[in-house]
């Protein structure tokens, strides 16, 4: 048996097999997947350090450390697979941060050796040494701001560049420009070995397909690995030409670029491939089923970010047959995938249906989706054209970027407005009148400050990060850099920088309890509010006055009028935030999966939230802020504090809706997606989730190893997830059923 | 103004009929029905519950109890109340979602519910009851656009037994909604131990043009935990199995 459905089945076994040998090798990751395989035995790289901190910056430092570890990487192939290549490592984990560490590196007693110097310092990402920012940390630790110092990789390569020109043509590029800017040697010689490197890796697959080759006795495996190793050798140095070769070709690109800085941002999968698609059908060297298989191929080897639909710059619809071939793909491995459905009212509605069709199905999480209007209208307020807009496409987490373009850093850069609001109740508390419409003064005044550290950090890292973390991956398909010689981060065309806030619904909260249980009905005084906070409610009584005011999300209620003025007041101060060189700030509403690091920062709020608590997720509402934990509810007061400069709020939603895949199920949720987004929203990751799978996982994981759930932007298999994140999943649930 | 007793707003349903809706139970019941799944719905005046497990012993109750241990079922709420909040979903609703009066039995608040469908016809939302078909209020029925009725016992004496009233006047109200062309989804609701007689109900209803669609839905013990913050015993009744409702949905008739 060697059938297309025999071996997706044994692809998808394997990657059960590998979830649970990662876990075993890191412990838990409270991450996405990424698509790694476990490390093989005797896996070992020796960093070169060029920084008295022990760590490794610039040109020659990331190249060499790039090179070793992608040297060491061995050739990946299953013969199940038409795809080869995979990445298991990357270049941070080398950088002397403990924090990033993964179990396998830490346990090594060689690494041990080296990592002497390593502390457990952040700094160690980022060249102190030589960029140091020790006047910013007081106030960045003040609000715990997440400064986007040392961040990497958090925009999207243009891959029609590579595509067009394979790594042979950026060889001849970076030549060509080289000869022209004879003062940027380091900046050639390193991109240059960078994409020597890459050759040499998709070489050591083509002898190991040929060794396999000869050994191979069953015909039909044979024929594949013979296929396989025509496909990378067509495209070690040549473009590819193919529908097979293009997708090959990326996932080489992905595996590199995934090693030098864990990018993750993918491309308009259905737009990009459908030419290669189109020719190969034509010449009769692709069927469907085929192309079908090689996406699932895609898709396993990396969950990369990929946005399918949409429409064009004339708002012509952009669904193809393959965007159903995709879904149809994604169906038929149904892993981990991070496709995101881009809707607008031209979309083709019967693809649409068939979308939501595959998350009520497979309850895996995917696809999500995101609303082209509010995004490409938002991100046109910041000044820039519609086509642009439209190109800017869903490519992370929370994110959109335009691809080659653009260096926006987003969701690198975080403000906890929770812990912005501890401090404003820190400073009211020592005045003689004290009111809520006081406190928000406070709490402005506290917030232009977090806002303008962050801008001081955010140009630190932009000014410098060429010196520290080059991009010299991904500035392969970037524009202007080959040409200038430079890091993107010195030449993109675009820099709207995204900075989220994260803990809106705990601030929104309240504000609300104090208006109503304070200020209006008097339960409490502010001194017996201030005693609560203090005594982290020791008395569980005051606790649930002040969390039984009402919510955000409840529709209509005073905290949801907080939400509204909280958001209307965080996009004020972002916007009027002054940066040089024409960059600017965009903000969004999100808080990543960090909801219990951001928390323990914060003290007891006034929501009747104890101190140390995790904050809020993302835009969303707190926890059981209506019994019948309604998505309308949720989605109605999301739409309310969209930012509107083409960031997003997201709409992030898990529920058991006790819906069959059927034509009603489907047409119930497209109606909650339509609503949510003519209502202005931007982005929806909706969990359907089987209630008694989710529990029974909670209690033992390993029952359901293939168990997806939609954390936050990006998917996980629960099992990989620590008991604490995995309650917190759960938690977040059972609001919704 | 019109006032009624409003045991509670459910927003986001997607089981009481097409679409997105939100459903407004109405309290009180001239029904008894032994398995009731909204006891609390049954008297028409506000009621306590009372959930120990969620009691803090403060000992306060006087001043208002805050842990959600003791509350009170039952608002009264004006028709304007009732319309805001079914107004918030109003973007989600779409041409077949809307709202779903259901109790209790709502027209036991027949002003109430008159006043209320008005009031959500003028905004264009779409409209349906969920009733035990003991009244019949031809205004109120040729208004809203779905009616969903049950009809849970053929015997009149066991419908007598176990829901406190005869069923001879629900299945006449039947026979008039029919009369008046008023398209009905009927249902009964499946309790293992009492002979219902799904073949006999279902013939019934087959002759009726107007009934559109004919459910079994399932006991469900939602009611247990309400049953006991009311202090009320537990109905005894079981979950009925898969194969015991495939069994009994082949005697149920289908629309073509
Ligand atoms: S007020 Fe509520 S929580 Fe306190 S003792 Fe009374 S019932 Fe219990
Ligand atoms: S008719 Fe409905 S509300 Fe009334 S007693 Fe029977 S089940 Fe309960």
């Amino acid at each position: 048996m060697y059938s297309y459905a025999s071996r997706l089945k044994a692809m998808r076994d394997t990657k059960i097999a590998h979830t649970l040998a990662k876990r075993k090798q890191n412990g838990y990751t409270d991450l996405d997947d990424f698509g790694t395989v476990p490390i093989s035995e005797g896996y070992f790289v020796e960093p070169w350090y060029n920084s008295t901190n022990g760590s490794f910056y610039g040109y020659d430092g990331m190249c060499e450390n790039f090179c070793r570890v992608l040297d060491a990487h061995e050739p990946y192939i299953d013969p199940n697979e038409m795809l080869c290549g995979r990445w298991r490592d990357m270049l941070v984990n080398y950088r002397g941060d403990l924090h990033y560490m993964p179990d396998w590196l830490k346990k090594n007693p060689k690494t041990q050796e080296f990592m002497k110097s390593a502390t457990n310092q952040w700094s160690k990402r980022w060249d102190e040494q030589r960029f140091p920012y020790d006047h910013l940390k007081p106030l960045q630790e003040k609000y715990n701001i997440t400064t986007g110092i040392d961040g990497d990789a958090h925009f999207a390569c243009d891959y029609r560049i590579g595509f067009e020109l394979g790594f042979g043509g950026l060889l001849k590029k970076i030549d060509k420009y080289r000869a022209i800017n004879l003062d940027k040697r380091e900046f050639y010689d390193a991109e240059e070995r960078t994409v020597e490197a890459i050759i040499s890796f998709v070489q050591r697959h083509i002898d190991k397909l040929e060794t396999m080759i000869a050994k191979e006795e069953n015909r039909a495996v044979r024929n594949n690995l013979i296929e396989m190793k025509q496909t990378c050798e067509n495209i070690r140095y040549n473009a590819p030409s193919t529908f097979q070769e293009a997708c090959q070709w990326t996932a080489f690109f992905n595996c590199a670029s995934r090693i030098y800085t864990r990018d993750g941002a993918g491309f308009q999968l259905d737009g990009l491939l459908y030419p290669y698609y189109e020719r190969d059908v034509k010449a009769g060297i692709l069927d469907d089923e085929k192309a079908k298989f090689l996406i699932a191929n895609l898709l396993l080897i990396d969950p990369h970010y990929y946005q399918i639909s949409g429409v064009d710059e004339n708002d012509k619809d952009m669904t193809n047959h393959l965007s159903y071939l995709i879904l149809e793909a994604a169906d038929s491995i149904n892993i981990a995938t991070n496709l995101t459905v881009r809707v607008h009212e031209n979309c083709d509605k019967e693809f649409m249906k068939k979308a939501v069709y595959y998350l009520l199905k497979n309850k895996n999480g995917w696809p999500r989706f995101c609303n082209d209007k509010a995004l490409a209208e938002g991100y046109m307020r910041n000044g820039i054209d519609k086509k642009t807009a439209r190109e800017r496409i869903a490519v992370g987490c929370n994110w959109m970027c335009v691809p080659g373009k653009e260096f926006p850093m987003n969701d690198t850069v975080k403000v906890n407005v929770a812990k912005v609001l501890d401090e404003a109740l820190k400073d009211l508390r020592k005045e003689e009148i004290r009111s809520t419409e006081r406190l928000f003064e406070i709490y402005e005044e506290h917030l232009k400050k977090a806002v303008e550290v962050t801008a001081e950090g955010v140009n630190l890292h932009i000014d410098h990060a060429w010196e520290v973390t080059p991009e010299l991956v991904m500035n392969l398909m970037m524009k202007n850099t080959l040409e200038r010689g430079e890091d993107i981060s010195q030449c993109a065309e675009l820099y709207t920088v995204g900075i989220d806030g994260a803990g809106l619904a705990v601030v929104a909260d309240s504000f609300g309890a104090l208006q109503t249980r304070v200020e209006e009905e008097k339960l409490l005084t502010w001194d017996e509010m201030y005693e609560a906070l203090d005594s982290d409610f020791a008395d569980e009584r005051t606790r649930l006055i002040l969390n039984s005011a009402p919510k955000y999300c409840q529709g209509g209620t005073i905290s949801d009028e907080w939400a509204k003025r909280l958001t209307e007041s965080w996009v004020r101060i972002v916007k009027a935030q002054s940066m040089p060189e024409g960059r600017q700030f965009i903000p969004g509403w999100f808080s990543w999966s960090r909801t219990i690091e951001y928390g323990s920062k914060v003290g007891a709020t006034p929501n009747g939230r104890r101190s140390g608590a995790p904050i809020s997720h993302g835009a969303n509402p707190n926890p059981h802020f209506r019994t019948d934990g309604a998505p309308t509810a949720q989605a109605n007061g999301i739409a309310s504090v969209q930012c509107g400069y083409g960031n997003t709020a997201p709409l992030q939603i898990e529920f058991d809706p006790k819906l069959a895949a059927d034509e009603k199920g489907v047409d119930t949720v497209l109606r909650l997606i339509e609503s949510h987004f003519n209502q202005g929203g931007t982005l929806i990751n909706i969990n359907i989730l089987d209630s008694e799978k989710l529990l029974e996982a909670n209690e033992n994981p390993d029952l359901h190893p293939d168990l997806v759930v939609r954390v936050t932007g990006f998917t996980a298999y629960f099992a990989s997830l620590s008991p604490q994140f995995r309650q917190l999943v759960v938690d977040r649930f059972l609001q919704g059923i | 103004m019109i006032s009624g007793i409003v045991a509670d707003i459910q927003r986001a349903s997607v089981h009481d009929g097409p679409g997105i809706r939100t459903t407004v139970f109405l309290k009180g019941c001239p029904l008894h029905c032994a398995w009731c799944h909204n006891p609390e719905c049954i008297e028409r005046a506000p009621q306590l519950m009372y959930y120990p497990e969620k009691c803090i012993g403060c000992g306060s109750c006087d001043k208002g109890c805050f842990s959600g241990a003791r509350v009170i079922c039952g608002k009264e709420m004006s028709v304007e109340e009732v319309l805001k909040e079914v107004l918030l979903d109003k973007d989600y609703y779409g041409t077949d979602g809307g709202v779903t009066f259901s109790g209790g039995e709502p027209f036991m608040q027949s002003e109430f519910l008159n006043a209320l469908i008005d009031a959500c016809k003028a905004e264009g939302i779409h409209c349906a009851v969920e009733t035990s078909l003991i009244y019949f209020d031809a205004e109120i029925f040729r208004k809203v656009d779905l009616v969903m009725a049950d009809l849970k016992i053929w015997d009149d004496e066991l419908h007598k037994k176990y829901t406190g009233v005869s069923n001879e006047k629900i299945k006449t109200h039947f026979c008039q909604l029919s009369e008046l062309h008023i398209p009905v989804i009927a249902r009964t609701p499946v309790i293992p131990g009492i002979c219902q007689e799904i073949d006999k109900i279902s013939e019934f209803l087959k002759e009726l043009s107007n009934v559109e669609k004919y459910e079994l839905l399932p006991y469900h013990p939602l009611g247990g935990a309400k049953r006991e913050a009311l202090g009320i015993e537990p109905d005894g009744f079981t979950i009925p199995s898969k194969e015991f409702m495939e069994e009994l949905e082949k005697y149920v008739f289908i629309r073509e």
